[in-house]
């Protein structure tokens, strides 16, 4: 097409239009590509407790393809290594104490079987420093409606560590109503897990000096869930769950053992922690979603109730900001309470015969836990992000000292400090 | 040989291709698509490679159709079209086109619409004589006005009972997405011709494309035969279209503000510009013009062919 005379403004802004109609999608689309794009989120998440203990970096990616219609496929596959010093569960004391890797076969060196021990200074809390844990999980998911209303998802679970295995599934069940302004949601799940730890789980209750071992054992969680979410306003979104899970089979931590002290917290030998085989636990989680133009906030609450008599409240609140240029900040705050569980003792007395349930795990005693953090969002392009959380955690037991005189002035269970940075990115292809 | 029409009407949804020789240096590919006979012309011989373009310039029509088809019921459009309401959230592709669309609307100082198929559910234009009653036309018209839809991309919200559709540049921008892929692995001279709506990259080395445009009329048969080289030439007319009452004809170009046809406009209006798109929309505002439609495309200094 030849134009001798100069275009018209409208057909200028035609021209600028269709080019930009064009050029975009050309760029978009290739000839084979599906009509839906691939989403692809990454992150990398670097944990890390007070010095010494714990730490892990762990890569996250997952992939979610919509095949169209509101039909979704999506997969997140992990693996991370966790590596560091734990708490074994015995107490810092006065003298001198040696405990046994978990590795080993025996306490003491004899032909055939393997020892590996570690020795902790006096007034030292005793940690494993050998702990080292590789786990491999991925999951799939697919959600699709059915007719106008219903939607319906079920998904799959698998993790692995070398002690450890894990199989899940799920089926959820949602229905609309009162023109999807109030959603119903039902679901089930179901978890397998076999538990078979470095040179066999060891008995349950057992004296530590005996050193028996069994071979390996497993759990079954399942679980229901039932749920309401309702739009209250245009801005303003509330989520009502309820949920209850029951586990069933060996709930022990194979590598937790309690100090046994004498009258003025003299260490007399240890005991291999026992839990009951059995756990109710129910949740009630309240959740709410405010808009306030381009600032969100998210603000939710939950009470948890457990048959071993833990009982838990945690208060949280997101507060998205936008900042304009696709850059957004976001403050997190959290705060959790728990109480502890009924067979939960610093230590045990050797005055009195073992009770049947017991155990000195720290993440079964009272404490308060506190999470404070902040995450930078920026938007690249129109569907890419990047963002970055840093987040500090504070674990407060509440019980840390005892009034046995070789105990005093000894910190028995320690505040828990770790930090999380967490960058992630996302993009549509 | 059969002609592109032939074997449209021989297999009218067949997700089949057909390709023939033509002359020394010319290979057509045919297939159907959005309802129209589609032929793409190629200067080329190998034909490994034009199996290969004519399978990607089919599976790129069929899938833009599959996508944005109103009539189909896993669309995007009828996915936006069912959301009451609702928020959704569209892809990149679909973005870009309710971009066009609101840029067009805002050209044509709110003329061209792409709410406006409300009115298709008192209007057809199958060349009876039933024009419905002005009560009934009177009660969508508050259903159509791009300016009520919330667009914030990736975000649309389309209020209840309002719905839109891509029907008025659908299958020229097919047209151009077909050329451009095209045009990505064929370096020789390409044709697009969907239903005579087209778009080329250039002409063959030995002569310009020689171009005919079916403008059949109920008296006669008009055919447009053009020379053509590069860009693209599509074509707004209501030659099937129409409904005839009392000796006075109803184009299927409606005013959206009063929900009637556009009174006296051209049977049919050619547009050449830089792209297909870009001439079918300048067609279609030039029918939105009415008595005016010459003007507007002279002002427009448009290249162009009316036929009253």
């Amino acid at each position: 097409m030849q134009l001798k005379r100069p275009p018209s403004a409208l057909q200028l802004g035609l021209m600028a239009a269709s080019c930009a109609l064009l050029s975009h999608t050309a760029r978009a689309q290739t000839v084979d590509s599906a009509e839906q794009p691939f989403e692809l989120d990454s992150a990398l998440l670097y944990y890390k407790e007070n010095p010494g203990r714990v730490q892990t970096i762990e890569p996250v990616v997952s992939l979610k393809k919509d095949f169209g219609d509101q039909r979704i496929l999506g997969g997140t596959f992990t693996v991370d290594s966790l590596s560091g010093a734990t708490p074994n569960g015995a107490l810092p004391s006065r003298k001198p104490q040696t405990f046994a890797s978990p590795s080993s076969t025996s306490l003491v060196p004899q032909a055939g079987k393997k020892t590996t021990l570690y020795a902790i200074a006096p007034g030292n809390l005793p940690q494993d420093p050998h702990f080292n844990e590789q786990r491999v999980a991925g999951d799939a998911d697919w959600s699709q409606p059915m007719g106008l209303d219903n939607n319906l998802s079920f998904g799959g679970h698998v993790s692995t560590e070398h002690d450890f295995d894990s199989f899940a599934t799920h089926a959820d069940y949602s229905r609309d109503f009162n023109e999807k302004n109030t959603t119903l949601s039902a679901g089930l799940s179901e978890e397998y897990d076999q538990i078979h730890a470095h040179g066999g789980n060891p008995v349950p209750g057992s004296d530590y000096e005996l050193y028996e071992h069994e071979g390996g054992q497993t759990k079954t969680v399942s679980g229901a869930l039932i749920g309401v979410t309702q739009i209250m306003a245009r801005n303003w979104l509330m989520d009502l769950n309820y949920s209850y899970d029951h586990s069933q089979g060996y709930l022990t931590d194979p590598y937790r053992i309690l100090s046994v002290l004498d009258a003025l917290g003299n260490v007399t030998g240890y005991r291999y922690e026992n839990r009951p085989d059995s756990r109710a636990r129910q949740d009630l989680y309240w959740v709410n979603k405010v808009a306030f133009g381009p600032t969100v906030l998210d603000v939710s609450y939950r009470r948890g109730k457990d048959s071993w008599g833990i009982g838990s409240d945690t208060a949280e609140a997101h507060l998205r900001i936008d900042l304009g240029h696709g850059v957004y900040l976001e403050p997190h705050l959290r705060w959790y309470h728990q109480s502890a569980a009924d067979f939960y003792d610093l230590y045990l007395s050797a005055a009195t015969a073992a009770p049947q349930f017991m155990s000195a795990d720290p993440r079964l005693a009272a404490f308060i836990g506190t999470t404070a953090g902040l995450k930078l969002g920026v938007t690249i392009g129109r569907y890419g992000e990047v963002s970055l959380r840093l987040e500090e955690y504070q674990q407060r037991p509440s019980d840390q000292s005892s009034a046995l005189p070789q105990l005093q002035g000894l910190n028995l269970n320690p505040n828990l400090t770790a930090t999380i940075a967490q960058l992630s990115w996302g993009l549509q292809f | 040989m059969r002609t592109a029409a032939e074997i449209a009407a021989a297999a009218p949804h067949a997700p089949d291709f057909q390709i023939a020789v033509r002359g020394d240096d010319l290979t057509a590919v045919c297939f159907t698509a959005m309802a129209s006979p589609c032929e793409v012309l190629l200067d080329a011989a190998d034909s490994r490679e034009v199996g290969e373009l004519a399978r990607a310039a089919a599976h790129e029509a069929w899938r833009i159709e599959r996508k944005f088809s109103r009539y189909r019921g896993d669309s995007v459009i009828s996915e936006i079209n069912r959301s009451a309401g609702r928020p959704v959230v569209v892809d990149q592709e679909t973005a870009a086109l309710i971009d066009y669309a609101a840029q067009c609307h805002a050209l044509s100082e709110g003329r061209f619409d792409v709410t406006a198929g409300v009115l298709r559910r008192c209007w057809r234009f199958d060349g009876s004589d039933r024009v419905p009653d002005e009560a009934a036309v009177a009660r969508l018209v508050p259903l159509i006005g791009f300016e009520r839809l919330q667009w914030r991309p990736p975000q649309i919200i389309v209020p209840p009972g309002m719905e839109i559709d891509f029907g008025g540049f659908g299958k020229e921008y097919a047209v151009d997405r077909v050329l451009a892929i095209l045009c990505t692995r064929f370096l020789g001279a390409v044709l697009v011709n969907f239903g005579g709506d087209l778009a080329s990259n250039r002409a063959p080395v030995q002569a310009p494309w020689q171009v005919g445009v079916e403008r059949p009329d109920t008296d006669r048969e008009a055919r447009l035969l053009l020379e053509f080289s590069r860009g693209g030439l599509a074509t707004s007319g209501d030659t099937h279209r129409f409904l005839q009452r009392n000796g006075r004809r109803y184009s299927h170009i409606l005013d959206v503000r009063t929900g009637w046809p556009v009174p006296e406009v051209p049977r049919s209006v050619t547009v050449a510009a830089a792209s297909c798109v870009e001439a079918g929309m300048l067609a279609t505002f030039a029918m939105l013009n009415g008595r005016a439609a010459e003007d507007f495309l002279e002002a427009q200094r448009a290249r162009y062919w009316s036929l009253r």
